[in-house]
């Protein structure tokens, strides 16, 4: 079973994030009901970068780790109907790197996946749409564009 | 074949180099002393009793050159020697009475001293028990939080190096793991000239109560809290 091989790599993880990350993200393995940890399961969080019409929100996204990590993917998921051209309405991130097929590496760490979703955040892209709403406005629309990446940011302020 | 006579001679020149134990004395005196146990009482009766008492024997020896008496002494001295002191040069002559009163007076020293070594001794391995004990319980201590069946006195404050992350900087501070993080967090705002009270730490995006500590978090080395700055 390669079970353990993605347990490993994913303890190998938790254990470097908690000696760097950059500033305002959140990177952990869930806790069971019973305290014990899940280390498949991912609660992070991606602050909206500085500057940008995103800068205020921290946005919660959770990793799902197959047994077969990291030769796959992680499934990276925003809540269900989160506002982007690149989110399916499940909520599921659309990313090259996070595509099995196209730019996923072995090698690329939680570290770069999640600074990566941060990237995407204010720069879709519009050649992959994922959501007709967030695509339509960013395309058609972008003031309104605007004004709802806003109002999302304030949607999820910082929790401290 | 050898003679009474013969016999009592062998066992005085037998008992000269027994007399002679003075050098295995000071070991004895030394254990003694080495102990906590009111030593001073045990040495001082140590070497005075046995004087008298070899005295004794050595008179009584030369009195009595008497087969008997000479195996008897020879046994006597035999289990006694470990406590007698040098031959003395004393002139008086006690009483048979005297002397056994005092042989028996010499046996319970003698027991008295051995209680006072065995109970040296438990108080030893007693110390050993609660050592290895403690040591045994300190691992653990590590991983588990909050317990409480450790005595704080016995455990050495054990330090750990945290990173504290600001948006724009990062520095590395040594703390002490059940130190509260109000601490921390003074210290820091005065480093960095900002008011404490403008300041959270947050670990794992979750906000750091500033009553808990370092140890509460299951913080370890290198951990990385950020600096968080409230808004107005």
């Amino acid at each position: 079973m390669s079970g353990g091989i993605a347990r490993g790599r994913l303890a190998e993880e938790r254990k470097a994030w908690r000696k760097n990350h950059p500033h305002g993200f959140v990177a952990k393995p869930e806790t069971l009901p019973d305290g014990t940890v899940n280390l498949m399961t991912w609660h992070c969080t991606i602050p909206g970068k500085q500057g940008t019409d995103w800068e205020g929100g921290y946005f919660p996204l959770t990793l799902h780790f197959s047994e077969d990590y990291p030769s796959k993917p992680p499934k990276c998921k925003f809540p269900q109907g989160f506002f982007h051209p690149n989110v399916y309405p499940s909520g599921t991130v659309c990313l090259s790197i996070l595509n099995e097929d196209s730019g996923w590496r072995p090698a690329i760490t939680v570290k770069q996946i999640l600074v990566g979703i941060q990237d995407l955040l204010d720069q879709p892209n519009p050649a992959d749409p994922a959501q007709t709403d967030g695509y339509h406005l960013f395309i058609q629309d972008p003031t309104e564009y605007k004004r709802r990446v806003r109002l999302q940011a304030k949607q999820y302020p910082a929790l401290v | 074949m050898t003679t009474a006579g013969e016999e009592a001679a062998a066992a005085g020149e037998e008992l000269e180099p027994l007399f002679d134990y003075k050098r295995v004395q000071p070991t004895i005196n030394f254990r003694f002393d080495d102990s906590d146990l009111e030593k001073a009482d045990i040495f001082k009766h140590c070497n005075k009793r046995p004087r008298v008492d070899a005295a004794a024997t050595a008179t009584e020896e030369e009195g009595k050159p008497d087969e008997k008496a000479a195996t008897v002494k020879v046994v006597d001295v035999d289990e006694e020697d470990w406590l007698l002191p040098p031959p003395p040069k004393a002139a008086f002559k006690p009483s048979a009475e005297e002397d056994s009163a005092l042989r028996e007076l010499r046996l319970k020293r003698q027991e008295l001293a051995k209680l006072t070594e065995s109970a040296h001794d438990i108080l030893q391995d007693l110390d050993a028990t609660a050592k290895t004990e403690v040591v045994s319980k300190e691992q653990p201590e590590q991983i588990i939080i909050d317990d409480e069946s450790e005595p704080q006195v016995e455990k050495a404050r054990e330090k750990i190096v945290i990173s504290i992350q600001d948006k724009n900087a990062q520095q590395q501070i040594r703390v002490y793991k059940d130190e509260k993080f109000d601490k921390l967090l003074k210290v820091y705002a005065k480093k960095a000239k900002l008011n404490p009270s403008d300041l959270v730490f947050v670990f794992d995006g979750e906000k750091i109560n500033l009553s808990s500590t370092p140890e509460d978090l299951d913080l370890e080395d290198d951990d990385l809290i950020e600096v968080r700055h409230k808004r107005h």
